[in-house]
């Protein structure tokens, strides 16, 4: 199938076959690695981006499904070669070891605030519980959702 | 400038958060192929043949390799050292498959979809045998052999000391350990290329020894070693998974084949099933006490399950003992023990090498022993630790300044010990559908190989025009914040900014000769090596200073990146270019440094849980892990890096498993692997011993393996007090405390 969306904004025409997994289009075909694959069954939450907003495992999306929509990847939340808040503040909390559970980590995080600017601590609990990170207890990661929670709030 | 103890983030956060941080599994090479697996798909057997008639058609299929051919010498996954005595009972490619998930062969594709659907569509003709699922049935009489010599490693024994003729109270207890995964969240993954005009091979991947690695990959293939070309890549994990060799040598192989650039990624299920996973054990422990509380003896009983091949069970098996005095002091011990092999996936490293093992077992007995004296279980222990000056007496040398006590007794004021053991007698009291309970374990553990194995590295530091420093060392960063470690280390030294310091990774052509990353080397070897030679780098440039300016080298001060006397002061940048253009020379150091210290290093963890009694649910109410760390470098790692590891020890306590089913597969899904996830993860509260007083770099000690020692030990006590149960199979899971509050309760809740 001819396949036309959006990635990072900008518009993409491509000929996949009907069931390429988006992760495949965005690690292989646009050579978007930054999505990570960590077990390629929505379980470890390596691979989450965002679709029209909302957070979605790049792994159990084909391209059937993404006809004229908008996908956000990690790569797409620098703006003119400066990281994003969320980014900054992941590296400012120590959020970041491995680093292999962080873009998708991210991505969770960044469709959480834009449909939840004010979470509570469990909102950003359950938000992540599908994202692993098997280096830190987490505790990192919680430090740095919630201020940028708070900085939403001001 | 203070840099140690600040907290700074990893060196790569910044790539790391933007995506563009570049893994083996995100190299693009010019040509590059794609290589599958492809795997047993019986326990144990022997391969007929292979028909690739459903691939030859395929498209995109660029090759296959296979068992049915000639695929260089047998080797050992674990070999790190060039003349190692280890088993070599594998091949590349195994024609004689002994487990589900033993490499057969692979399919070379332009792409990894198609390698992989080529893969699926090969068809194996086996001779199938009879497997042998446990250790159990490999010990059977009349069972057949796995391997050539046998089913079962040579028979352990080692005692020490003398069983003292004082009356004594036995505390028999007896510990199983499930088979678990390492889950580091980047499968593992190789790429490789062969160059076929220079006959040299060069292998990218995140591994924890590039120089061991090397040994093994020439080996195989009968290549000189400078031929062999080793770049440890940016690691999304190990935790002890990528310390041996799997995927390496099947993407060597395949470059050798294609004589250019293959990859190789491991889907999750080949990562649980061809892999190593923490192997089972099943420990049966007596503790020997006076009346008083006082250790005499502990005596361990060991049958470890190796998996198919021997890999590192016979030494992992044998490391239990140099375990026994890394944190209590006492008179006696025995260890028996023996790996058994058996038809289920390759047992191997994992981060503690038994450290946390043993704890589980002891911990638990000393749990058990407290109950039986009648007395608390952290005032037993606080009777038993070891104090600074006591010796490990398995390997004879000095624990040092150990603070195990002082861990014990600041995590009793912070935890409020006496205050939950009361409150949680009054709320068991109740006898509502909730219990709760407390625990405390202890854990120690090595920083290095001393004195097992001689233990020494090199690192050499270059200084440039503008005052920088390139420095040259075989670091492996895990992910969990070396290379900025050494940073500091060196930035500190000199008194100039971390950022003016450049340090790579392990690189066979590059790099000094090294070890590699275990046994909690990093940081107390190499790390005193890196301080060493930037104090060397240091006194260079006060030599230069003192010869073109004639001023008392002992008399100039370090400020700042510059050196000053009296009211002159150089700045490294000047001092580097006149030494350059005046003196004709680069202002450089080496340093070899041969590590002869092993100090105690510990923790006393704390758990508070409550246990559903009506659904066998365990949740971690509270959590304190307490270090003995010498010296926090970079604080906020060592609190992360502790956190990850208590979360990672409790998850094996209540819920880890890698199941083998009825006919030798194991599971190969996260779905079926459960992990304590966010939503469950307690809030982890850390704190640090900081006395300074180790040979260690600024007296700091290592880190990243103790504290997962003892976290699964405190988290079966903490369920066991909850419920007054003796329970040390893990994973506690619902099924199985409520299988014990069925056999054991009598006013018990249904279990639904």
């Amino acid at each position: 199938m001819f396949l036309n969306f959006y990635v990072n904004g900008k518009q993409v025409g491509i000929n996949v076959a009907p069931d390429r997994r988006l992760i495949d289009i965005l690690r292989e075909d646009l050579e978007l690695t930054g999505t990570k694959e960590g077990c390629g069954e929505g379980e470890c939450g390596s691979c989450t981006v965002l679709i029209d907003g909302k957070a979605v495992h790049a792994c159990l999306t084909v391209a059937i499904q993404l006809e004229g929509s908008h996908v956000l990847t990690i790569e797409g939340l620098e703006h003119k070669g400066e990281l994003s808040k969320i980014q900054k503040v992941f590296i400012e909390e120590n959020a970041i070891q491995c680093g292999f559970c962080t873009p998708g980590m991210i991505m969770s995080a960044k469709a959480l605030l834009m449909n939840n600017p004010h979470p509570s601590e469990q909102d950003i609990r359950n938000a992540l519980a599908g994202n692993i990170c098997r280096c830190s207890g987490y505790s990192q990661i919680l430090k740095a959702v919630k201020k940028l929670a708070g900085e939403h709030m001001k | 400038m203070e840099i140690i103890g600040h907290s700074y983030p990893i060196h790569d956060a910044e790539e790391k958060a933007a995506g563009t941080a570049i893994y083996a599994g995100d190299m693009r090479l010019k040509g590059m192929v794609y290589a599958a697996l492809i795997r047993s798909t019986i326990p144990n057997g022997y391969v007929r043949d292979m028909d690739f008639s459903a691939v030859e058609q395929m498209h995109g299929i660029v090759g296959w390799l296979t068992c049915t051919e000639d695929c260089g010498e047998p080797f050992c996954r674990y070999r790190n050292v060039k003349g190692q005595i280890t088993a070599e009972q594998e091949n590349v490619w195994n024609r004689r498959v002994r487990f589900v998930g033993d490499r057969i062969g692979c399919i070379l594709a332009e792409s990894a979809e198609q390698a992989r659907i080529a893969a699926s569509r090969v068809e194996v003709i086996y001779d199938e045998y009879p497997p042998l699922l446990t250790p159990e049935d490999s010990i059977s009489n009349g069972a057949p052999r796995i391997h050539s010599d046998g089913n079962v490693s040579q028979e352990i024994t080692v005692e020490v000391g003398q069983l003292q003729d004082t009356e004594a109270i036995s505390v028999d207890t007896e510990t199983i350990l499930s088979r678990i995964n390492h889950v580091a969240l980047e499968p593992h993954v190789c790429t490789a290329d062969y160059n076929r005009h220079t006959g040299q091979l060069t292998i990218w991947s995140p591994n924890q020894s590039v120089h061991g690695l090397r040994t093994v990959i020439g080996d195989i293939f009968k290549l000189p070693y400078h031929k062999v070309r080793v770049i440890k890549t940016t690691m999304g994990g190990s935790f002890g998974g990528k310390q041996e060799w799997i995927v390496e040598p099947a993407a060597a192989a395949a470059a050798i084949y294609i004589r250019g650039p293959v990859q190789l990624a491991l889907s999750r299920e080949e990562v649980f099933q061809s892999t190593i996973c923490r192997a089972p054990m099943h420990l049966k422990a007596r503790g020997k006490y006076e009346n008083n509380g006082k250790i005499v003896s502990f005596q361990v009983d060991n049958t470890l399950d190796a998996g198919a091949y021997l890999g590192n069970s016979k030494d992992y098996c044998g490391a239990v003992a140099n375990k026994f005095f890394r944190c209590y002091k006492y008179p006696h011990m025995k260890y028996t023990a023996r790996a058994v092999l058996t038809n289920t996936p390759v047992s191997g490293a994992f981060r503690g090498w038994t450290s946390p093992e043993l704890a589980i077992c002891l911990e638990h007995n000393i749990n058990m022993a407290a109950r039986k004296l009648g007395v608390d279980p952290l005032a037993l222990r606080l009777i038993n630790v070891a104090l600074p000056g006591d010796m490990d007496i398995r390997i004879n040398e000095s624990l040092g300044e150990i603070r195990l006590k002082e861990c014990l007794e600041l995590g009793q004021k912070c935890f409020q010990w006496k205050r939950k053991k009361e409150d949680d007698t009054l709320f068991n009291k109740a006898e509502g559908r909730f219990r709760r309970g407390c625990a405390v374990a202890c854990g120690g553990h090595l920083n290095g190989y001393f004195p097992r194995v001689n233990d020494f590295t090199a690192i050499g530091m270059r200084i440039t025009e503008t005052g920088d420093v390139i420095a040259n060392a075989t670091l492996h960063d895990h992910g969990c914040g070396t290379v900025q470690l050494f940073r500091m280390i060196i930035a500190q030294t000199l008194d100039i900014l971390p950022e003016m310091i450049s340090i790579g990774e392990g690189d066979t052509a590059v790099t000094p000769f090294d070890y590699g990353c275990f046994s909690s080397r990093s940081t107390y070897v190499i790390g005193r090596a890196a301080q060493e030679c930037a104090l060397s780098l240091l006194n260079r440039l006060k030599l230069v200073v003192s010869r073109l300016y004639e001023v008392p080298e002992k008399e100039l001060v370090l400020s700042n990146g510059s050196l000053r006397f009296g009211d002159r002061s150089w700045t490294f940048s000047r001092i580097v270019q006149e030494s350059h253009s005046l003196l004709q020379e680069e202002i450089s150091a080496v340093f070899q440094h041969i590590n002869k210290t092993n100090p105690g290093v510990g923790g006393a963890h704390f758990a508070h849980v409550q246990v559903d009694t009506a659904l066998g649910d365990t949740k971690i109410l509270e959590y304190l892990a307490v270090h003995d760390i010498g010296i926090a470098i970079n604080p906020e790692m060592c609190r992360s890096q502790i956190q990850g590891a208590v979360l990672m020890g409790a998850s094996a306590a209540l819920k880890e498993h890698v199941t083998i089913d009825s006919k030798g597969a194991s599971l190969g899904s996260l779905k079926k692997y459960h992990m304590l996830n966010l939503s469950e993860a307690p809030e982890i509260e850390v704190r640090f011993i900081e006395d300074g007083c180790t040979d260690g770099p600024f007296g700091c000690k290592s880190i990243g393996e103790v504290c997962h020692v003892p976290p699964t030990a405190a988290i079966v006590g903490a369920v066991n007090e909850a419920l007054g149960s003796d329970m040390c199979q893990i994973p506690l899971t619902q099924d199985r405390i409520c299988s014990w509050l069925e056999k054991n309760r009598k006013d018990k809740p249904e279990c639904f």
